[in-house]
């Protein structure tokens, strides 16, 4: 099967590790991976900022870099979400929504793939020791991809699960909101890292680099013990 | 009270919502049970929950799209028994019309049931200034209003940022009371005292939850029964609602009622849902002589066919003001408005405007949990993103660092070139700033991230890069 | 008397206008609702079953519940007064307490005892509110019973004053086992095909669900605050 890899511009130039992880399990799972290299940002931060016109722009380019995609995967639930609302964005302009519903309908987070189209259940990964999992938002509400993570994580040899408290609420990352109302952000990671700790995991898994990167540089700045790691990294793990 | 409170800027205001220990504490809790409850009497009980939540936006929908079609029926049939209704196209109407009825029935002593609309309109204002005494007769209301017009911080439980020993304390100084802080013995005070305000009303003013146009009727839903007592004794009745409250039948009544009570108590019913018709019938000995019921707009036609036309659909249940993260960590003080929370932020600043209000859609992480558990599905956070793009686009009214930055990365995301050159110097530009792996003190927009977390260096070799090299078999 | 309507014509025409469309002047028939779930609810759910949910709901809302027939009602209710401490009561004026043999209990035996009874009667105005401000019990009956909630529907007129429920410091409800639906959708339909035989809804329907309470002091909950302390319903079975 062929995979277009979507790797989002967070683990493009900040988490490679991800992407790296994203190609090896999915290689091992069958698909033959692709990256167009034109691809850039969806657009996400802009368009979230009322920069409606300027996103557009991104989300145009991305459009085209994924046209002759067969299957776009993604690593994060909410740049994935994003292609999902582009046909939304584009309606009523009659050359892009079709192209943009296209689009939507070709994209996948990575482990609604792996779940729902490969109809792989456990991808033979192994890692000791005990984990928690942030539902991200984005993922979990709009995009609605919800069993698919726990389905992949519970069959990860070693891996003992147990469950975040509060997991529904939002880490306080919401793209440019962590800048703009930083005070309100710190408040709302910092609520998050409690319950992380309440259930004395030693690794904190997510499927969203973005929510990791704020979650994990709070738990950072704090010196909490706790090791953050993406689902794929997990998944990678033998 | 009108709808802005308080009188400090946004930052001030969450400035001292974070600062509220209390506050903070009562809010999560409050929510955490409100959710436990809410979820209980919706997703778990009934298995269709997102049926019934289809037929609840259906039928807001409906009214919406027809509603000059229902307020005309209505207000035939209010008039058919003998009430009189008024046509408020402004808040300044609205008051103008209530105060001559209030010096045509010559009337002191008011009490009233807990009403979103009439602190929009700011009656209690005018009705002071007409020398009436208007009391809140809703426990938490009348609570703020003993503690010198405190303003509410939710709209279903108004009190909840005070402790008990705060209400002891005001009721000692306002009241004379010399009993505990224990709310049963609180709770009865208030019983006392409000009893005889009840029994002396020569007015009695409410609010209106869900008007309906075929019979002429309203309900009201409580739980303490003081909307019973405020319509039941005094001689002359006035309801305020805001004009989108309004349901073709009893039978769409009763969805509304069950999704309000539901998701805003977790109550199956609450314990007093009154239905109204007109004043007292011929030989009735209780209910008003004379009634009149008031319909606001006060700048929601503004809303009516427009991108926001959904958030008419509100049935003021709180259920978005519950879940949402935002409002936990700051309260309801912070918004500035009787309407805080997602609701809040998506309708304060379409009725108060963006001068005062242009923060307040900002204050969401776009999380959708507002969304979510809506029972007449308004999109809020797309209403949220609407507002932002209305602000920067319509409005120019962003931050002028923004609109650079954004434009930066209108061109940078757009341009592959762009984007793969200023990525690859991503490295060397956050060099000064970076220790390890990580950078602890940013500048620019990183200087608010790294405030109170770490940023992660850019790697030296992008996810690209390797993908290329290997491809190429180097690796 | 017909009462008055003023301003109304330039506000809806500013409505008509945001909708971008003229006034709406041919009625609106009631639309085919595309999703209907309130019927599904304890369908096909019979009196016996109704009641079993009502008795369990009865719980969650601080209420006590009694069942009994008609012969040993008013046992039932002496008991319930007794309990609450007595007179004194007050009632609507409503022949079904004589047609349910209420009136040995009602009208003998707790004059005899010094409780005592004031019968609705709107001929003295005001002072059926004065009557019902000092009475420590009001009796009343359900006209329609939902049990997913627990709930009794009473509907007012010049004989049952809506202040009986009220007013008193305590409430009993009787209940027709024969009133139990399964929920408020049954209740409103039949709101619905009473005002469209008769052309007329009474002016004050009230669902009552439980005694008074509130939650508004840091969320702990107060049961009995301006309505009822407590609250008794008694459901006679052979009716």
């Amino acid at each position: 099967m062929k995979v277009t890899l979507f790797t989002t511009c967070i683990v493009d130039m900040f988490r490679s590790n991800v992407g790296k992880a994203t190609v090896e399990l999915l290689e091992r799972l069958g698909c033959e991976i692709e990256f167009p290299e034109s691809q850039v940002c969806c657009g996400q931060p802009a368009y979230n900022s009322g920069y409606v016109k300027e996103s557009k722009e991104a989300m145009k380019r991305m459009i085209e870099t994924f046209s002759n995609a067969e299957y776009v995967v993604s690593p994060s639930g909410s740049c994935a979400y994003m292609f999902h609302e582009y046909p939304h964005i584009f309606a009523g302009d009659p050359v892009w929504e079709p192209k943009a519903k296209a689009l939507a309908e070709r994209t996948y987070e990575l482990t609604q793939f792996i779940v729902d189209i490969l109809k792989i259940e456990d991808v033979g990964a192994k890692l000791e020791g005990t984990a928690t999992y942030h539902t991200s938002c984005h993922m979990t509400r709009l995009l609605g991809v919800k069993e698919p993570p726990i389905i992949l994580l519970k069959n990860v040899k070693g891996l003992k699960f147990t469950e975040l408290p509060g997991k529904e609420q939002c880490c306080g990352f919401g793209g440019t909101f962590s800048v703009k109302m930083a005070q309100i952000s710190e408040q709302m990671v910092d609520e998050k890292v409690r319950h992380v700790e309440e259930t004395g995991a030693e690794y904190l898994i997510g499927a969203d680099a973005a929510c990791l990167m704020n979650i994990g540089g709070r738990m950072g700045r704090l010196e909490k013990p706790i090791k953050v790691m993406h689902i794929a990294e997990v998944l990678n793990s033998r | 009270m009108a709808m802005k409170i308080g009188t400090e800027q946004f930052k001030e205001r969450v400035d001292n919502g974070l600062n509220d220990e209390f506050m903070r504490g009562a809010v999560a809790s409050a929510q955490d049970g409100m959710s436990l409850k809410r979820r209980a009497v919706t997703t778990d009980e009934l298995g269709n929950w997102e049926e019934w939540r289809n037929h609840a936006e259906e039928i807001r929908q409906h009214v919406l799209e027809h509603l000059d079609f229902y307020l005309e029926q209505l207000s035939e049939n209010v008039a058919k028994r003998g009430g009189h209704v008024f046509f408020a196209q402004t808040k300044e109407d609205a008051n103008e019309y209530i105060r001559s009825v209030v010096q045509m029935k010559k009337a002191k002593k008011i009490v009233k049931s807990k009403s979103m609309v009439t602190e929009e309109i700011s009656l209690n204002a005018m009705l002071q200034e007409e020398g009436c005494e208007v009391v809140e007769t809703d426990l938490g209301e009348y609570i703020l209003q003993l503690d010198d017009h405190d303003s509410p911080s939710h709209i279903v439980v108004p009190a909840l940022h005070k402790n008990k020993e705060q209400i002891r304390e005001v009721f000692a100084e306002k009241l004379g009371y010399t009993k505990t802080s224990k709310p049963e013995e609180l709770a009865y005070q208030a019983r006392v005292t409000l009893r005889e305000k009840f029994l002396e009303a020569d007015l009695g003013i409410t609010g209106c939850n869900f008007a309906v146009a075929e019979t002429g009727s309203f309900s009201l839903v409580t739980n303490e029964g003081n909307a019973d007592l405020v319509t039941a004794l005094a001689k002359t009745q006035i309801t305020v609602m805001g004009m989108e409250r309004i349901v073709p039948t009893f039978e769409e009544m009763e969805i509304l009622v069950s999704m309000l009570t539901r998701n805003a108590v977790g109550q199956k019913l609450t314990s007093y849902i009154t239905v109204l018709t007109g004043p007292r019938e011929d030989l009735d000995v209780d209910g008003p002589e004379e009634f009149h019921l008031v319909i606001v707009d006060n700048g929601r036609s503004d809303i009516l066919g427009g991108e926001f036309q959904s958030v008419l659909q509100c049935i003021r249940c709180a259920a978005c003001i519950n879940v949402c993260p935002v409002y936990r960590q700051i309260g309801g003080h912070s918004y500035g408005s009787i309407y805080p929370g997602p609701i809040g932020a998506v309708l304060t600043p379409l009725l108060g405007g963006y001068d005062e209000y242009k923060e307040l859609p900002y204050a969401s992480t776009l999380c959708g949990a507002c969304t979510e558990v809506c029972p007449v599905k308004i999109p809020l956070h797309n209403l949220l993103l609407k507002h932002r793009e209305m602000i920067v686009e319509k409005e120019g009214k962003a931050p002028v660092s923004e609109k650079l930055l954004m434009k930066a990365f209108g061109l940078g995301a757009a341009s592959p070139t762009l984007y793969k050159i200023g990525s690859k110097l991503a490295p060397t530009a956050l060099n000064p700033f970076t220790s390890g792996d990580k950078i602890s003190k940013g500048v620019g927009p990183l200087k608010a991230w790294t405030e109170a977390r770490d940023f992660p260096a850019p790697n030296k070799e992008r996810f690209r890069d390797w993908f290329k090299s290997r491809e190429k078999g180097d690796k | 008397m017909v009462g008055t309507i003023q301003n109304r014509d330039q506000f809806l025409n500013q409505i008509a206008n945001r909708l971008n469309r003229p006034r709406i002047t041919i009625p609106i028939e009631r639309p085919n609702w595309k999703y209907q779930p309130q019927y599904d609810v304890f369908k096909d759910t019979s009196q016996d079953e109704l009641l079993e949910i009502l008795k369990k709901q009865c719980k969650i809302i601080h209420t006590k519940i009694f069942t009994t027939d008609l012969a040993g009602l008013p046992g039932v209710v002496n008991d319930v007064v007794t309990e609450y401490g007595g007179g004194p009561v007050v009632t609507w004026k409503d022949e079904r307490f004589s047609k349910w043999g209420l009136d040995p209990l009602m009208k003998q035996q707790w004059p005899a005892h010094n409780i005592e009874l004031f019968e609705w009667d709107y001929t003295l105005g005001d002072e059926n509110i004065h009557k019902a401000e000092n009475a420590n019990v009001g009796i009343t009956i359900s006209e329609i019973t939902l049990a997913e909630s627990g709930t009794v529907v009473l509907f007012s007129d010049k004989d049952k004053g809506r202040t009986v429920s009220f007013l008193p410091a305590t409430s009993i409800m009787l209940i027709p086992k024969s009133s139990l639906v399964p929920r408020i959708t049954q209740a409103a339909v039949k709101m619905r095909e009473i005002f469209q035989e008769t052309g007329h809804v009474a002016s004050c329907i009230n669902f009552i669900t439980g005694p008074s309470n509130s939650a508004d002091i840091e969320l702990n909950l107060v049961v009995g605050v301006h309505g009822p302390i407590k609250a008794t319903y008694i459901v006679i079975h052979d009716l």
